[in-house]
């Protein structure tokens, strides 16, 4: 019985790792299509599929697990914290796929004027993958900076939001430009913080505590 | 086993002391019947004795004088069976005692005796009856009750006595069981060989010893197998792993670790480690999931820079797939090669075609005849230019196919490569004239060991490249010396230079660092790589320095 129930945790483990690795490759996808690449959104938005289906199969299995197996302690805050750790990725493969589709539809010479937007790209990916790695090893310490990182992003929105308004008002013909641009830091933004939700489930299911939110 | 012990000793002894009080009681109370007998015997006869001196009263008077408690019970009956006196009964109650079984033998041998309920005492009696010489017969009766009440009155001592056995035989058994399984529990079953224990566990004790000795020395040969599979392994510098049946990565080796980048692993509570955990990119997750349904997989993976081939095998016992091996091979260099190689065929064809499509255009012009008779010198110049350019291009090409394949025919030889050095100046000087070039040629007779013939293209090919690629009026240095003992050429120019980036890749095949003069000044693209492949046969190294707009300077220097 025990070792069915070991088997079945497995399985959950490895199914996550699987959905994380989507949302990896959903977020690069977006940051690629955000460079001007052209095929990459069609990726994006097969990850973003996969991911959905992915996150209707762990649900299943969790909640399998939590009925027949009725877990207690570290093993049902695995599971509980599963549950939610999906749905934040999940958000993350839709905002990735927001992000491919608003890039698309943008002039990709125009994409060079604004550099930071790339790095809160860069910077939100990391998280991604840190929250992840930190998922996959269990590590608290890794968990921990990821939810620190979020501070780098949120400034980089700051800067990029004052960017765009310096933008605006300088060539307000471009000014959908201006806009797209905004819409997509902001998810970029979300998905960091859906990271460090991540990184806080990993906390959770670790040391069994809610990390003290300061923000 | 002491439990079980235990307990039979102690039964044993319960059996022991039951059956002997049994025995002893039933012994007992036979010779105590046979004394009541005898008693009896002896009493009738005292009564016969007494009756013939004293008469019928002398029963009557001893009845006064006894006991009540003590009192046999006596009978006088006549010759017909009437009772004439009882001491225990009105003569006139009681019926005929002629047919009773003891008045009977008495009646007829002189005595007799039985035992069995009695009608007046109600209660088993035991009876002797004896004739008396008048022909009455005196009957005792001794009720059997008073044997019984005798081991009664026995019994309490007797159990007394039981249970004291018993309690001694238990607190002995309880001794002796702990006596007999102490070297038993005292056994070191390490070492069973040299226990001295009870004969009949001389065997077991063997077996155990043969079987200890097979498990070490098939764990040993275990071991042995790990740490030389480990070595295998960790040796490698492929990467490494069984994949269980589950995903679980059974084995790895450190290089696959370090290629995966899972410089942590992190295991479940069951010491399991899923194989996801070490590399999550798509590409490993279909190696794994392809392997796992039983396909051989073979996929390419990019990872920090580096271009990895994975091969996945699955692992199957009859039908079943019980799990997958994979290896991890580093082909960024293969790619690389390889790449370089179509590259370089594409070159070649490209490099071959281009005088080949003016050969047959000037040939298609002089067939149809549309050429005058005077420009007729011109074309065939100039078909004979193209031919000559690729006579040189392909034997370029063969000399570095040979180069690469290290199947120089040449043997080696001591080559001085000053003379060498003089020998290139000198077929080198029209063209340096034309192209208005100095070329100067200093040092002094330096030997090599190796190829006259490769070492002269080297130097032809850097001489001639120090020429073209120059200003007019620029000059050209060849130098052979030596530098700490090891011989040295350099080639050092004045002219145009090579920009930096162009630096790196100007020895590779083809390579022109400015691609729309090249057809004007001619040369194939193949001299820097010829004297690349030329220099790592003669185990040498070239060092190229250069500025644009100030010169280069190649510096070709000779190993031991």
């Amino acid at each position: 019985m025990r070792n069915h129930f070991d088997e079945q945790l497995e399985l959950l483990n490895a199914e996550l790792i699987r959905m994380g690795a989507l949302c990896e490759d959903a977020i690069a996808g977006a940051a690629r299509t955000l460079r001007g690449a052209k095929n990459d959104e069609i990726q994006v938005r097969q990850a973003e599929q996969e991911i959905d289906q992915k996150e209707r199969e762990i649900e299943n299995l969790c909640l399998r697990l939590l009925l027949k197996q009725q877990p207690v302690a570290g093993d049902l805050r695995q599971v509980s914290s599963a549950l939610k750790m999906i749905s934040d990725m999940e958000r993350i493969g839709d905002q990735a796929a927001d992000i491919a589709e608003t890039a698309r539809y943008m002039k990709p010479a125009a994409a060079e004027s604004h550099i930071h937007i790339n790095d809160m790209a860069e910077a939100t990916s990391r998280m991604v993958t840190d929250s992840i790695d930190s998922f996959v090893r269990k590590d608290l310490h890794l968990a921990r900076k990821v939810m620190k990182e979020d501070d780098v992003v949120d400034g980089l929105f700051d800067r990029v939001k004052q960017e765009i308004v310096g933008f605006i008002a300088q060539d307000g013909e471009n000014g959908s430009l201006g806009i797209d641009l905004l819409m997509i830091a902001k998810y970029f933004e979300r998905i960091g913080d859906h990271a460090v939700n991540i990184a806080e489930w990993v906390e959770y299911s670790i040391t069994g505590t809610h990390a003290e939110q300061d923000y | 086993m002491k439990k079980r012990i235990y307990r039979n000793m102690c039964l044993v002894v319960l059996l022991a002391v039951v059956l002997a009080t049994a025995v002893t009681t039933f012994v007992y109370y036979e010779n105590l019947k046979g004394r009541i007998g005898r008693e009896l015997t002896s009493e009738a006869r005292y009564l016969e004795t007494g009756l013939a001196l004293s008469g019928e009263d002398y029963l009557e008077e001893l009845a006064g004088k006894i006991r009540e408690t003590d009192k046999n019970r006596v009978t006088l009956i006549d010759r017909d069976g009437t009772v004439l006196y009882d001491n225990y009964a009105e003569p006139e109650t009681m019926e005929n005692h002629g047919n009773r079984q003891e008045v009977r033998g008495a009646l007829e041998t002189g005595e007799g005796t039985a035992s069995r309920m009695s009608d007046t005492l109600s209660m088993e009696t035991f009876y002797y009856a004896r004739r008396l010489e008048d022909g009455r017969v005196i009957r005792l009766a001794a009720a059997t009750g008073s044997v019984f009440s005798n081991i009664v009155r026995m019994l309490p001592v007797l159990c007394g006595a039981a249970a004291v056995i018993c309690l001694f035989c238990i607190l002995l058994s309880d001794r002796l069981t702990e006596a007999i399984v102490k070297p038993v529990n005292d056994l070191d079953l390490d070492h069973p060989g040299d226990a001295k224990v009870y004969d009949e566990l001389a065997p077991l004790l063997g077996r155990i010893e043969r079987q200890q000795e097979t498990i070490k020395n098939q764990m040993e040969l275990l071991i042995a197998r790990q740490k030389e599979f480990t070595a295998i392994t960790e040796n490698m510098s492929e990467g490494f792993i069984i994949i269980g049946k589950k995903g679980e990565a059974v084995s790895y080796n450190s290089s696959a670790l370090r290629i995966l980048g899972a410089e942590q692993v992190c295991s479940d509570g069951n010491g399991r480690v899923n194989v996801l955990s070490l590399n999550r990119s798509r590409v490993f997750q279909k190696s794994v999931d392809e392997a796992l349904a039983g396909r051989h997989s073979q996929q390419y993976m990019e990872m920090s820079g580096r271009v990895y081939q994975i091969i996945a095998n699955p692992v199957q016992e009859g039908r079943e797939i019980t799990g997958a091996i994979m290896v991890i091979l580093d082909v960024t260099e293969a790619r690389e090669r390889e790449s370089l190689r179509r590259e370089f065929t594409a070159n070649v064809s490209h490099e071959l075609k281009t005088p080949l499509t003016s050969i047959s255009g000037y040939a298609e012009i002089m067939k149809n005849g549309l050429v005058r008779q005077e420009d007729m010198k011109r074309f065939s110049q100039n078909i004979y230019d193209e031919a000559q350019r690729m006579i040189a291009l392909v034997g370029d090409i063969l000399r570095l196919s040979q180069l690469d394949e290290e199947k120089v025919d040449e043997h080696r030889e001591n080559a001085d490569l000053y003379s060498i050095a003089e020998s290139v100046a000198g077929r080198l000087k029209d063209r340096a004239r034309q192209a208005k070039v100095e070329l100067r040629l200093e040092g002094t007779a330096v030997t090599v060991r190796g190829s006259r013939q490769i070492l002269d293209e080297m130097i032809f090919n850097l001489c001639d490249n120090a020429i073209k690629y120059n200003n007019p009026g620029g000059h050209v240095t060849v130098t052979v010396s030596r530098e700490n003992g090891l011989p040295q050429v350099i080639v050092a120019d004045d002219g145009i230079g090579i920009p930096e980036e162009d630096q790196s890749r100007v020895f590779e095949r083809f390579y022109r660092v400015d691609k729309s003069r090249s057809r004007q000044i001619g040369g194939t693209g193949l001299g820097l790589s010829i004297v690349k492949h030329g220099a790592l046969y003669h185990n040498a190294r070239v060092e190229l320095e250069s500025r644009v707009g100030e010169g280069t300077k190649i510096t070709v220097r000779f190993g031991q």
